[in-house]
């Protein structure tokens, strides 16, 4: 694929340029080409720079506190321009309210101070891909909830509750030695509740029941390249449980992304192949 | 040791002559449990690298400090940087800080003003009044200090390229006050080698800058001798993500370059010297920022005494303010903010800084609202109160650490001064982007270290999780703009406009020539011409830099 070309500007009249000048060379080593203006840029200047080098997105960098002014004025220029194809992104001292309006205005996406730059360089190279016309690899949609894990200190006992109150029947219980765990599976419309009963005192489903004495541990997200998101995801700087796929409960392959990536919540991606996704849907 | 006596003596001497002059805070200063805190504290066997080294408080090399009773005499200033939007509303936060015990007033400007364009130029769009207060002519100066005597207050500007500009007007409100020039105090930043390297507020090419600081040493001299006429400041090379060695070498290699540009232009080491002041970075390693602080003293003692040959122990005495790291505060987890910058000021204190601004919490998303600068300023109120580090100078001297670092630190930052006087000393190896390459270098690496997570940032990349609320932040009121505009608009109607265009047309036959351009800057800010008008004639004769 052709080198995606980033033009990294400084509008107004702000001088502090550590941000710019770290992103830009991030983005340098995360092998893209990358132009910097210097200070004090025109919206203008901007535009006309970002045309003339054929850029695929502007990044735009304020600390003044002068954002809500100068970016909407470089949407506006490239507008003028026909250059809307470009996208623009910003960062800087933005607060959160500024954020969601800069958004709703054309600025694709805010990065605020503390952002990884692995993380902004993925999205640019995704944002790129799906301007292509190619498939997005993250940031999409996932396909839906595939099941919810529940731990339980035994499923006879739990899933009496949910047999006898919500009529839900048991489709099947697997042992899966390997994970320390023995699971029922209670279908309901298109998620399926996962009822799991620690095996054995290393099980990590004990440990958590020990810690924070059962109930919800998981929510399992269906996805059609389990393989492609755990790449981009390790791009981006999230932190994963599972680097690597391994066979689930039902024989698909699964990861853990570690719960501090989603304040406490414990994630499993599930790959579904196409087919079983169109018949599951 | 016969050394060492006769040091000893004379600091015995000193404060004895200090203390019928003021006495200390407090008659005698003792622990929480009522133990004896003396004034200092020394080693029990001497030797002559204690004398060359450390010295005593308020001698030389001054690494103990410039003063002979330090914060037992007098606390350093509390100076809390304010401002914002108009000139009326800075001026009421000013009141309300004085109110609240702050001791000093510091003075941040809009970025048009400090680049030196109106508030009405293109160029100023979506600036003015932002990060500080929009000042366009010497009525905006008017109200800004309006009921704030300026014989009492001592008033920080940071302000670099259009410097002179700014302490034109604030002469000549002093003087529409009834204060002399002779009796106003106060430091105008006036830095312009640290805007190339880090901070961006550049006019005028490094030469005729020069000029204009040179210019200033002279007039102050002359006119308004207890006006600091520069503040040498590392902060914002260390903002921009230099290590601690870089801001003091940098710093250092800076302050040099003045000295000399000032000699060169004909002036006396002990006239100009004494009005040198600095400002440094409190970061977050507290050790090495503590060492940094006493290294710095010694270094410009050194400097000064050894390269110059100045005379005068107020030429040799290093004073500077310190500001908190602002960019080691975190938008994620704000309130942890607070704890960082007491530390960071702790770290000043123990390094005998001579004033202080603490940062508040919510200045990753914000500028600051009344509530956070207030608790900023308990902090320091905390510090000088409380804790009892205030009551014994240098307490950390001795410390076999802390010595250490002193030392490692100073000849580090002698290595790369060094280096420095190579590329042909500071404005040469500023052209050559020398400086902003090494910063930029490490900046690049601290990320990296960060996002390895090599380096910890709590609540950043560990120790995530937690209750995280959106925090009230500050918003300036943007109407204020439109009005003032209209009151430009008025003023260039208004005042004595053949009047402004000779003091311009004088300002500019000075600038093509020679001659002290304070004297004319000064003729037309009292002619009410704008800061805009006076920058853009000097850009007319000067040109303007860029990178």
């Amino acid at each position: 694929m052709k080198k995606i070309r980033v033009l990294i500007a400084k509008p107004g009249l702000d001088g502090h340029d550590r941000g710019a000048l770290v992103i830009s060379q991030a983005l340098r080593d995360a092998g893209m080409e990358v132009i910097y203006t210097g200070l004090r840029q025109s919206p203008a200047q901007i535009v006309r720079a970002a045309v003339q080098e054929d850029v695929d997105v502007i990044g735009l960098s304020s600390l003044s506190g002068a954002h809500n002014v100068l970016f909407p004025a470089v949407i506006k220029q490239l507008q003028e321009e026909s250059a809307e194809d470009i996208m623009v992104i910003g960062g800087g001292v933005i607060p959160i309210n500024d954020v969601i309006a800069l958004e709703k205005q054309g600025i694709d996406k805010i990065f605020t101070p503390g952002t990884p730059t692995s993380l902004i360089a993925a999205y640019i190279e995704d944002a790129v891909r799906k301007k292509h016309g190619e498939e997005s690899m993250f940031f999409t949609k996932p396909i839906g909830i595939d099941h919810i894990g529940i731990a339980v200190n035994s499923i006879e006992e739990t899933a009496a509750f949910y047999t006898t109150h919500f009529q839900l029947e048991i489709d099947n219980v697997v042992e899966v030695p390997e994970q320390g765990v023995r699971v029922a599976f209670l279908p309901l419309a298109s998620v399926t509740l996962e009822l799991l009963e620690p095996m054995g005192e290393n099980s990590p489903i004990q440990k958590f029941i020990d810690q924070r004495g059962g109930g919800l541990h998981h929510i399992a997200v269906a996805v059609s390249s389990i393989d492609e998101r755990l790449n981009q995801m390790k791009k981006s700087g999230i932190p994963l449980i599972d680097e690597v796929p391994k066979k689930g409960a039902k024989g698909d392959p699964i990861a853990f992304i570690h719960p501090k990536a989603a304040d406490g919540t414990l994630i499993e991606l599930l790959e579904k192949k196409e087919e079983a996704a169109d018949g599951y849907v | 040791m016969e050394e060492y006596k006769i040091a000893y003596e004379k600091w015995q001497h000193e404060v004895k002559k200090n203390l019928s002059r003021r006495p200390e805070r407090k008659d005698e200063f003792t622990t929480g449990s009522q133990l004896e805190v003396k004034r200092a504290y020394f080693p029990n066997n001497f030797d002559s690298a204690y004398i060359d080294k450390l010295g005593f408080p308020g001698q030389y090399p001054y690494t103990r400090g410039i003063r002979h009773t330090m914060y037992r005499g007098q606390l350093w200033t509390m100076r809390q940087y304010a401002g914002f939007g108009s000139a009326k509303e800075t001026n009421s936060r000013f009141r309300y800080l004085l109110e609240q015990g702050q001791t000093g007033l510091s003075v941040a400007f809009d970025l048009p003003t400090q680049i030196g364009y109106d508030s009405d130029d293109p160029m100023s769009l979506g600036e003015v009044g932002k990060v500080g207060v929009a000042i366009d002519s010497l009525e905006d100066m008017e109200l800004l200090f309006d009921q704030i005597s300026l014989k009492d207050v001592s008033t920080s500007m940071t302000i670099n390229a259009p410097a002179a500009v700014l302490l034109a007007m604030y002469i000549a409100v002093a003087e529409k006050q009834g204060v002399q020039a002779s009796q106003v105090r106060g430091t105008i930043q006036n830095d312009i080698l640290k805007e190339y390297i880090a901070r961006g507020t550049y006019i005028f090419p490094p030469k005729p800058s020069m000029r204009l600081i040179t210019d200033i040493f002279a007039y102050c001299a002359d006119n308004a001798p207890s006006f600091n006429t520069i503040s040498i400041s590392g902060y914002h090379i260390r903002e921009a993500g230099s290590t601690a060695v870089q801001e003091l070498a940098f710093t250092m290699a800076n302050a040099i370059a003045y000295v000399e540009a000032a000699l060169a232009a004909g002036l006396d080491i002990d006239d100009f010297a004494p009005r040198l002041a600095f400002f440094f970075n409190g970061h977050n390693d507290f050790f090495e920022e503590t060492a940094k602080f006493r290294a710095a003293r010694r270094m410009w003692a050194k400097l000064m005494r050894e390269r110059f040959g100045a005379k005068k122990q107020k030429s040799e005495q290093m004073r500077f303010h310190t500001q908190v790291a602002g960019s080691t505060l975190t938008a994620q987890q704000p309130e942890n903010n607070v704890i960082r910058v007491a530390l960071q000021a702790m770290a000043a204190v123990l390094g005998g800084t001579q004033s202080l601004h603490t940062n508040s919490k919510d200045e990753a998303l914000s500028l600051p609202t009344e509530e956070s600068a207030r608790i900023a300023l308990r902090t320091q109120q905390i510090l000088a109160h409380e804790t009892g580090i205030a009551n014994t100078i240098d307490p950390l001297g001795g410390s076999y650490y802390v010595e250490a670092l002193t030392d490692q630190l100073e000849e580090e930052a002698f290595r790369y001064i060094d280096h420095i006087e190579k590329l042909g000393g500071a404005v040469s190896a500023v052209e050559k982007q020398y400086m902003q390459r090494e910063i930029h270098r490490a900046a690049y690496d601290a990320q990296k270290r960060l996002e390895k997570e090599e380096d910890i940032v709590v609540g950043v990349n560990k120790f995530q999780s937690g209750e995280e609320q959106a925090p009230d932040v500050m918003t300036v009121d943007e109407t204020f703009v439109e009005n003032q505009l209209n009151r430009l608009k008025e003023l260039r109607k208004e005042r004595d406009n053949e009047r402004v265009r000779l003091s311009l047309q004088q300002l500019k036959d000075t600038a093509s020539g020679e001659g002290n351009l304070m004297y004319d800057i000064l003729e037309a800010v009292k002619a009410y011409a704008t800061v805009g008008e006076i920058c853009h004639t000097l850009r007319g004769v000067f040109g303007e830099y860029s990178v």
